[in-house]
Order: structure tokens, then sequence, then C-alpha cells
């Protein structure tokens, strides 16, 4: 039976008793400020006695959602969610050379306070602590730290915390007041009083207005997306996701559930594999290259040597991700007669992989039988589909290489390191 | 600790460069959280010529908590609580309007702005309120006489 024929049958007095329900969940206010990762079915089990349309939407996001990081209710939550999102994504991305960038994208945006007037004496210790929140991921990723526990902490020790949030508080009011126009007309006060009494106060819990413009502001240069996931009842066994982000993201979405109903926010993740980025794979490629061509047995490398200069060549889905994932599995393949090869069957720069990355592989090259997904996806999926339709590449026939020398410096020159792919 | 290198740096400003009729100093040179500030009476205001001692306590979590304002000397005012603890708590120092971008000194011109002009509509003191909002005459005339007696 679906949910709205359920809907229809309810009498008004049981619409009211679950409205009643549903208006009782309460965010936790006792608890840490950020919880580590638990299962969402967490989630499920709040709504397992309420309007049967939350209820499903919470079973069906179990699913697509696996995970979640509860808030607690304090005012801060959705400022926590979304500062928290950032640094966690930051984290795993695992680039120094990003988190270097965004640092010095935050200390430029502390130009935003001047402007407004604000004076540095008094908001310096707020930076200060962003900065010292940078600082530790980037010595997390150094340290080749497997999971964001640091960050845990640091959003659960409330100086840190309250600092970290007042500076994306302060920033999203500046944001505003030098952007008036975007977001006058959404208010109900002047734009000034609403930054007064709804984004600078202790405790103000963010409204729609103040999460857009934190986004606008501070998130989307980073070119990370932002999806809210509204648990509302509207129609539907699922959850309604919206990206507020403008950017189609690069890098990696934060989501957040939002609950109506009270108010609160908390952090969901996906049920995908996250793609660990070291070795640095570029997946925007392997979504993009027409791999066909590869083959077609056309192409032998010595045609190709202009090839290699360019970051399509970097598609070669076998570097860093091991063999499962690649139609052209080189590894495994007799040697193409090509005058430029330089290495033995055994490339250099697959094996140590596969010693390193099976996991993440192996999951990746799995996506489509992943058994817990039995309903679509809720979202598009950023797995490169292409990919899975592939017809497995038969041993015989040339083969595209990658040519050691040539690889070296194209590496630098072609993965994004610095500056994210656009299509 | 970035709240007292904040405490600091607010301290030393508004020890450099103090608000009209206001100074401020520690209680304790060894304390930065408990300052002796003294006020006089605005020009305008029955607490005129009045030097008004208040004690302003900053919390440890100080800026994301505001600080608290109490007067030692006694003063007759809506919005002071007429006990002897002499508190003050409305606008930005209730801690639900609280800004941590706000600064201590913005919090003592609040105060000082609330003896020229008492906000009764937001009394502590329910009774001396009715009295401004009605009787200002009798007001004013209870007013000045506390100063005289307490706040020279």
């Amino acid at each position: 039976m679906s949910s709205s024929t359920n809907m229809n049958a309810l009498s008004q007095s049981e619409m009211e008793r679950f409205q009643k329900l549903s208006n009782e969940f309460e965010p936790d206010v006792q608890g840490p400020l950020v919880t580590t990762k638990q299962s969402s079915h967490t989630i499920a089990l709040d709504y397992a006695n309420a309007d049967p349309t939350l209820a499903a939407k919470t079973n069906d996001l179990a699913v697509t959602h696996p995970t979640t990081r509860i808030m607690k209710g304090d005012g801060n939550c959705g400022w926590r969610a979304v500062a928290f999102g950032y640094f966690e994504t930051m984290f795993n991305n695992r680039d120094p050379i990003r988190l270097q960038e965004e640092l010095i994208r935050f200390k430029t945006l502390n130009c935003y306070l001047n402007e407004v007037g604000h004076q540095e004496h008094l908001y310096e210790i707020f930076s200060d602590a962003t900065e010292e929140i940078f600082a530790q991921t980037a010595q997390a990723i150094q340290n080749g730290d497997r999971d964001e526990t640091f960050l845990v902490n640091a959003f659960n020790e409330e100086y840190s915390s309250n600092a970290v949030i007042t500076h994306f508080r302060l920033l999203t009011s500046a944001w505003m007041k030098l952007n008036p126009n975007r977001y006058q007309a959404y208010l109900t006060m002047p734009l000034d009083q609403y930054c007064g009494t709804r984004i600078e106060p202790v405790r103000s819990e963010i409204d729609e207005v103040g999460l857009q413009a934190l986004v606008d502001g501070v998130i989307n240069p980073s070119q990370f997306g932002v999806e809210i996931l509204y648990l509302d009842r509207s129609e539907g066994e699922h959850v309604t996701p919206h990206q507020i982000s403008d950017k189609c993201p690069i890098h990696a979405t934060i989501r957040l559930l939002y609950r109506p109903d009270s108010g609160h926010y908390d952090l969901l993740y996906r049920a995908e594999p996250t793609v660990n980025m070291t070795p640095m794979v570029n997946l925007q490629y392997d979504m993009t290259s027409n791999l066909e061509a590869w083959d077609q047995g056309a192409l032998n490398f010595d045609v190709s040597s202009h090839l290699m200069s360019i970051p399509n060549l970097m598609a070669d889905p076998g570097f860093g991700m091991g063999t499962p994932m690649s139609p052209m599995a080189p590894s495994v393949s007799p040697t193409p007669a090509s005058p430029f090869r330089m290495s033995p069957p055994q490339e250099i720069y697959q094996s140590p992989m596969q010693s390193h990355v099976p996991s993440h592989a192996q999951s990746h090259a799995q996506i489509p039988s992943i058994p817990v997904a039995s309903p679509p996806p809720v979202m598009p999926s950023a797995a490169p589909p292409p990919m899975t339709t592939l017809p497995s590449r038969s041993s015989d026939g040339p083969q595209i290489r990658l040519n050691p020398l040539v690889m070296k410096p194209n590496l630098s020159r072609s993965l994004p390191v610095t500056t994210p792919f656009k299509k | 600790m970035g709240s007292q290198k904040r405490i600091g740096k607010e301290l030393a400003e508004l020890m450099e460069s103090p608000p009209a009729g206001i100074t401020v100093n520690l209680v304790d040179e060894a304390n930065m959280y408990e300052w002796k500030v003294l006020m006089d009476g605005p020009e305008g205001s029955p607490y005129h010529k009045g030097k008004f001692q208040i004690k302003l306590v900053l919390p440890t979590e100080y800026p994301f908590k505001p600080p608290t304002v109490s007067f030692a000397t006694k003063i007759y005012h809506p919005n002071v609580t007429n006990d002897d603890k002499g508190s003050m708590c409305l606008g930005m120092l209730r801690p639900d309007e609280w800004k941590p971008s706000s600064k201590i000194g913005a919090v003592l011109e609040f105060a000082r702005q609330l003896l020229s002009e008492p906000m009764p509509d937001d009394a502590i003191e329910g009774r001396i309120a009715e009295q401004y909002k009605n009787d200002r005459k009798h007001f004013d005339e209870v007013a000045r006489e506390w100063t005289r007696k307490h706040a020279s």
C-alpha cells in the first residue's frame, strides 16, 4: 500500500495524533555536540510510531543514507552541521594543496568582516579557531589518519566549536550585508536587523535564508555541494532532496537532514563507497571519457604520443584503481607492440596501488551490485555509469599504456590538484 | 586561550581610550574576568553628578556568553534590581540576544545610555517603571535623592 493511500485512509484524529507525535520529536539537548557516525536506523526509530509517511521516509532513508551524525539541538545544529560537514569533506578529500587553498580563501574572507565594520581584535579569536581546525585537518592528512576522530573531538570542545560557528555566522552575516539585493526580498525585516537578530546571536537557529547565505558566501567557492533532505509530510516514500549550492559540486556533497517540524539539522551520508582521493584517481575523467575508443584496436602507442599530453589519458582507470575496475586490464594483457613502451607488463604504477587501495577499488567496481540499494537511489548517482556498461576488454589487440616518462610531468599538469576540473 | 586574548585586547583598548564618562580597571590584577567600572551619571538625567560603581563579570565562556553587569552603588532605576545585587539584564545583555562580536565597550555604553533613557517596558522593577511612566516628577526626585545619598 502506498503512503498516499495510507494518508487518505487516515481519520482527522489519527492525523492529529501523528502530527503531535511528530511535533514531539525533540532534538537531543544533552549528548555530544556532534556524534560519531551512527546508523540512520536511529532516525527511523524516532518516527516508528509517527505519521506513516514519515515512518516510510525514514525507513527508506536508512537504506539510501545508512549513516548519520546527530547534532545537538542547542540552536547551533544547522551551523554546526555545515561547518563540520565542510571540514569532514575537506579531510576526506585528502588533498593538502586544496586544503591550503581553502585556508587562504578563508583568511581572505575575513576582509568581508572588515568591510562591514567588524574589528579584527574582536573577531580574530574566531578566525584563529577556524585556522586551528584547518591545521588539525592538514596534520591528520599528513599523518595518514584513517578516521575523523580529531574533527569530532574538536567540534565537541565547547570553545573551538563555538568559535568556529561564530566565525561562520559572522562571515555569513557580512556576506549578506555585502549582497543585500540577493536576500532582502526574502526577509520580513531590514537585512541589518535580520543579521543582528537571526544570524549573529549565539544559539540563533539557522533558517532557510541564512543557510542559503552560508552556502553562497562561505561554502560554494569550495565547490562542495550542499544538499538538504527534507523530512516532511509531502507525498512519496523518499525524503525530498534539494541542492542548494548553485554550482555543480565537483568534489563532494555535504548532505543535511532537515526536520521542518523541529527545525533541526543533522548530517547524512549516502550509501555509496566514498572514493578515497589518494592516490588522486581522477574520476571526472573516467566519467567523461569515451573509453570505447581505446578498444578499437586502432591506436598504437606510437601514434598517440601526443595524447599523452592530454588529461584524458589519465582516464586509464587501471591506474590506482586495481584491475577489477578497468575494462582495459592492462597488467594482465599482452604487451602492445609499441616502440614507446618502456616498462614490463607489471607496470610500476599498477602494482603498488593494488596493494593499497583494493577495498576502495573493489567496492567502487561493484557499485551496480550493492545489495542494500534495492530502491533506486534518491539522487542520480555520481558513479560513472558508462564504465559499467562497457564490455570487458578482450585481451587481444593493442592497448594504450601509460608511458612513465610522459606520465610523470603529466601528473602534475593534468590532475586537478589546484584547479577543479570543469566539464 | 582565545577568550583571555580577546579580553586583554578589549581591556587595553578601553583603558587607552575609554568611552565618555566611563573608566575601567580590574578588581584584581591577576583576574581578567572581573572588572571595576566607574560610571558618571549622564548629564540631563537624575543621576547627573553621581559616580556609580559597576561590577562587570565576564563568564569563562566569554565571548560566547554575555558579561554580567551589576551596580555596586545603589541606584533607583526601573531596569536595575532594587536589591543588594543591583543586576541589569536586558537587550544585548540577554544570553539569547548576545552576539559574540559585541564588545565590552558597547556593553558599558549601553548601560550608560540606559541611565539617560530607562526602558520601562522592559523593566525588572515594575513599580519604579510605573512611576517613571506616570509620575516622572516624583521618579526624578527619588532617583536624584538616591544619587545624592549613595553615589556622591
